[in-house]
């Protein structure tokens, strides 16, 4: 009951900005053309498959890297803390098209990688993997010590408590922050396209240039995002509610 | 006008608008008797700007072309120039005919007839379309597509900076003409603008602008047999 008063409470929402929206695109002078968009969908369609293989690829590479790097972080070594460290600030610290220019004209130029579709995933992936780290970090230290001493003391192993204790209450922890850094990722996809690489956003962007419209191809380019990125919000939801241990 | 295009659209080292389209847009406004205020916009969205109402006149180097046309208006054309190539050093192209092939890589600016040329006539060759003129000559000296296409004057002027890592092909895969462009139904400006380019040209005024930003390409444009002409 609960569930279905708020399904109603999302839809009338929703409808009501598309109303406003639709209100504010009234107010565009100019007469809209949508025929011209209309001839392209196939263009769309290409760049919208682009960007779903693209972020999906990006998506798993970017939390293995988030885990791998949340453990330099974690390490005792100072050596092994310090490149963890460092890599998150560098990528943090400089703008994702600087890192997808420099990534493809100079490293992997330097290293002989051709593919730009390779190179622009990795770059992504390094990107949001990065942020992905400092969330997993912040999640594991977000759990009291009292935990580990508990489970240590009814005679589990460490790597049991890690397990069985610290690790389902970290991930139910991370899993808001984990979504909106993946949605992040599908979103910042979108930068490839000064490598060239025929994403969704640079196909909308050619065909605007070939029809010469002002704003149309723009929001089919928005319903494309959507579709990737309400479903990942959901099964983000799901997950949020498989983990948690109060009903 | 987009200043990303010297000597035609650019900025001087103190960040003010210059070149032969400002020089151009400057003499028109005296013309006429009304201030220029010099918008910079993104070329493949000068078309939207001005129908939309935020700009009276594109003077951005533009291509008349019949796709154009339908949108917008066109002055009298007042330049005569063409498509040619820029080629990588180790690239398989021997000449234009080689473009359209399987295996080869081709790299257009977004929003330009080279990339219109492109998506329409290019069936075999991988076209890719970048945002900046720059990434796409890197990617012509880098070896990762096998030609850039753009118009001759700056493709000369690329070839000259980087002699050893590019060859160019100047002979014009397609010719074409640049004119003002406007709104459809401004008639009485349309006819304005021609009035004025027909009198800049009879008093010289193309020559001297000519004279002052290309001397050097125009001569050797004019000694190779190259269409680059006011």
């Amino acid at each position: 009951m609960q569930q279905m008063s708020r399904t109603l409470a999302h839809t009338i929402v929703a409808l009501a900005f598309m109303a406003l929206l639709t209100l504010a695109c009234l107010q565009v002078p100019g007469e809209w053309n949508w025929s011209g968009v209309w001839e392209y969908r196939q263009k769309f369609l290409q760049g919208w498959l682009v960007t779903l293989g693209l972020s999906l690829a990006a998506l798993v590479l970017s939390v293995l890297i988030g885990l791998v790097v949340a453990l330099l972080l974690a390490a005792r070594n100072p050596l092994v803390e310090a490149v963890g460290r460092i890599y998150v600030e560098l990528i943090r610290g400089t703008p994702l098209l600087v890192q997808l220019l420099l990534g493809f004209y100079v490293i992997a130029n330097a290293v002989g990688l051709e593919n730009r579709f390779v190179v622009g995933t990795l770059v992504l992936a390094a990107f949001s993997g990065a942020y992905m780290a400092e969330i997993f970090r912040g999640g594991l230290d977000a759990i009291p010590k009292t935990q580990r001493d508990s489970a240590r003391a009814i005679g589990l192993t460490r790597w049991q408590s890690f397990r069985l204790v610290i690790l389902p209450q970290a991930i139910r922890l991370v899993l808001p922050a984990v979504a909106g850094q993946l949605v992040s990722l599908i979103k910042d996809s979108s930068l490839l396209s000064v490598i060239a690489i025929s994403e969704l956003t640079l196909n909308a962007q050619e065909v605007n240039s070939f029809t010469y419209s002002t704003l149309e191809s723009y929001l089919p380019l928005a319903v494309g995002y959507l579709l990737l990125t309400l479903p990942l919000s959901a099964a983000s939801r799901r997950l949020e509610m498989a983990f948690r241990y109060e009903r | 006008m987009e200043l990303s295009y010297p000597p035609f659209e650019m900025t001087d080292t103190g960040g003010k608008p210059t070149g032969v389209s400002v020089r151009l847009a400057e003499a028109l406004g005296e013309y006429l008797g009304r201030e220029v205020v010099i918008e910079n916009i993104a070329f493949d969205g000068l078309i939207p700007a001005l129908r939309t109402g935020t700009i009276d006149c594109i003077i951005s180097s533009m291509t008349a072309t019949a796709e154009r046309a339908r949108s917008i208006a066109f002055s009298e054309p007042y330049l005569t120039t063409g498509l040619t190539l820029l080629v990588g050093k180790d690239s398989p192209i021997k000449s234009a005919d080689d473009l359209d092939q399987p295996g080869i890589r081709v790299a257009v600016k977004i929003g330009t007839t080279a990339h219109k040329f492109a998506a329409r006539d290019l069936k075999r060759a991988q076209v890719f379309v970048l945002n900046r003129e720059s990434a796409a000559v890197l990617e012509v000296i880098q070896g990762k597509v096998d030609a850039f296409i753009y118009d001759s004057l700056s493709i000369y002027r690329h070839h000259r900076r980087h002699p050893d890592t590019t060859r160019a092909f100047l002979k014009p895969i397609r010719e074409e003409t640049w004119a003002i462009g406007l709104r459809k139904g401004d008639e009485e400006l349309r006819q304005q603008i021609n009035g004025f380019l027909k009198q800049f040209k009879a008093e010289g005024g193309f020559e001297r602008l000519g004279n002052e930003f290309l001397q050097e390409e125009k001569a050797f444009f004019a000694k190779n047999g190259i269409p680059f002409y006011f």
